[in-house]
């Protein structure tokens, strides 16, 4: 359960990011977050884990204040809180696997960390999150040799290894084209139905939205604005978000079949890609 | 239709030439007036140059004929040079490591903490190569372990600045990611700035392994043993024609040594 009590933040320079914010999300829940840039959305998500510090209200996770955190108790809130961002943020020069156990370093004592130790059950968790996104075979490759989607899945596999109860996604798909922006939407989707992790995303699209999302909060000015399931949310719903009327540019894609082709086709490929693989001893 | 218009009233007024500026010129002339100035207070004079050439011509053919039998008594100095650079390379480069993450406001989150590291790295860098010698020759007496232990000094000075500069511009989104898991910033330290620094890092390490080679000799002149050692015993018994062996030789080996590093430091980064 996360809990918003008249939630403001105002940064340094003075910019208001959230104005007085009150909300509820329940467990299990899949919100997505839509706004114009400098709405808030992404002060909304970040303040959850604490990556952005609450000026004024309440903020509780699963009855944990994050406002006013001492910082052990950030970090212990924090690891159960896992974190997807718009540039992935992998480092590129280790492998798949050592940035996928970045997500056990929580629950790893400091001295065998150091040395680079992690212990099997926690290498057991990282193989076990990179099956769940169907990357597995790239462990021991760079991560800087994979493609953007399959990074991004490497980010939501760290995320899995931390064993969260919520998940945090801060504009996952703005640097990803439309396939592939489909293919991690359906991997948190699925992550969220599977596992009944709450699930919060940030996007600008808004046929991404209504699809995806059990529930939409429209932000404007550091306000919600609307709050409710994606039937709701039509046209003049998002008119009103962005004070404006809607172009071409506020959807991923005119053409959505021929992007659901291209995501069939791919999705397919892949399939078979991963079989024959597997079917090639090593 | 608007790209031909802006470029046509942009081309029709030309600026004009901006005058030459007089702060240009005060410049020159200062640092002409303060090196004459400086020149003057030490009278200094280039006659000696060639009033006094014959007298040093029986030394300079000395050293126009390197002793070649010498070179062999020259290998075990040598070696000491070669190892006093290594350990001090190893023991100074991993110091300054850690040095720069204390270092760096990146890693370091403690704004005391991270002061008092500067400064004792400023401190640290103040004092040359042969400052260090000295004071080592001083405190431990002649030998290796002067060496070392000033070449240590040198290095955690310059690591601990060119690396803790590479932290300062690491990119922040693997670090945000690495915060956001509930990592430590220890953890984080070794998981995400050390991978990315960590080319950088070991050309700064080779760098300044060849300037340890370097150093070492004139070090081992004031007292940290090896070639620098050598040296400074010919020279005190005249014999030139022993230094210039031991001078070819040294040219010979830092040349090698700095052409292996450099090929190295090229596949690093």
């Amino acid at each position: 359960m996360i809990s918003f009590r008249d939630v403001t933040v105002t940064y340094p320079g003075g910019t208001v990011g959230l104005d007085g914010v009150t909300l509820d999300i329940t467990p299990g829940e899949f919100v997505v977050v839509v706004g114009l840039s400098g709405a808030g959305k992404s002060t909304l998500v970040r303040s959850i884990n604490g990556l952005v510090s609450v000026t004024e209200g309440e903020l509780l996770v699963d009855g944990v204040h994050v406002d006013g955190a001492k910082p052990a108790q950030l970090r212990r809130l924090r690891s159960r809180i896992g974190m997807i961002f718009q540039s992935f943020n992998l480092v590129g020069r280790i492998t798949v696997l050592q940035n996928v156990l970045v997500g056990r370093l929580h629950a790893t004592p400091l001295l065998l960390s150091l040395v680079g130790y992690f212990r099997p059950a926690d290498r057991e968790k990282a193989f076990q999150s990179l099956e769940r996104v169907g990357i597995v075979e790239k462990a021991y490759v760079r991560a800087s040799q994979l493609s953007g989607g399959q990074q991004q899945r490497v980010a939501i596999a760290r995320v899995l290894a931390q064993d969260p109860t919520v998940i945090l996604a801060d504009e996952p798909v703005a640097s990803l084209d439309p396939p592939t922006a489909h293919m991690v939407m359906r991997d948190l989707e699925r992550i969220n139905d599977e596992l009944g992790i709450t699930t919060i995303v940030n996007l600008h699209f808004l046929d991404l939205a209504r699809r995806y999302a059990d529930r939409i909060i429209g932000m404007r000015d550091g306000r919600v604005v609307f709050d409710g399931p994606p039937s709701e949310a039509n046209d003049d719903v998002f008119e009103q978000i962005y004070g404006r009327s809607l172009t071409a540019e506020d959807v991923l894609s005119a053409e959505e079949e021929a992007a659901e082709a291209a995501l069939e086709a791919q999705a397919e490929a892949d399939g078979e890609d991963a079989a024959s693989r597997k079917a090639t001893p090593a | 239709m608007t790209a031909p218009a802006t470029a046509q009233r942009a081309s029709t007024t030309r600026p004009r030439r901006p005058r030459p500026r007089v702060g240009t010129f005060v410049a020159i002339l200062a640092v002409l007036v303060i090196t004459v100035w400086a020149g003057d207070g030490i009278d200094f004079d280039l006659a000696p140059l060639w009033t006094d050439f014959g007298r040093g011509w029986f030394i300079i053919q000395e050293f126009l004929a390197p002793n070649w039998d010498y070179v062999g008594r020259t290998i075990g100095p040598f070696i000491e040079t070669l190892s006093i650079a290594v350990i001090a390379t190893l023991v100074g480069c991993t110091i300054g490591l850690a040095m720069s993450l204390l270092a760096s406001r990146v890693t370091t989150a403690n704004p005391i903490l991270y002061r008092a590291s500067k400064i004792f790295l400023s401190v640290v860098r103040s004092l040359p190569d042969v400052g260090y010698g000295l004071l080592f020759f001083a405190i431990v007496g002649a030998g290796s372990l002067a060496g070392i232990l000033a070449l240590i000094f040198f290095n955690i000075g310059i690591i601990a600045k060119l690396t803790s500069e590479t932290i300062d511009a690491v990119d922040r989104g693997p670090l945000e990611a690495a915060d956001a898991t509930g990592a430590s910033s220890l953890q984080r330290a070794r998981f995400a700035v050390v991978p990315m620094i960590l080319p950088n890092y070991l050309s700064y390490c080779l760098y300044v392994f060849e300037l340890n080679i370097r150093a070492s000799v004139v070090i081992g002149i004031v007292g940290g043993g090896g070639i620098g050692s050598s040296i400074s015993v010919e020279f005190a018994r005249f014999n030139y024609s022993n230094v210039s062996a031991i001078v070819v030789l040294l040219i010979v080996v830092v040349f090698l040594i700095d052409l292996l590093s450099q090929s190295v430091r090229r596949r690093l980064t």
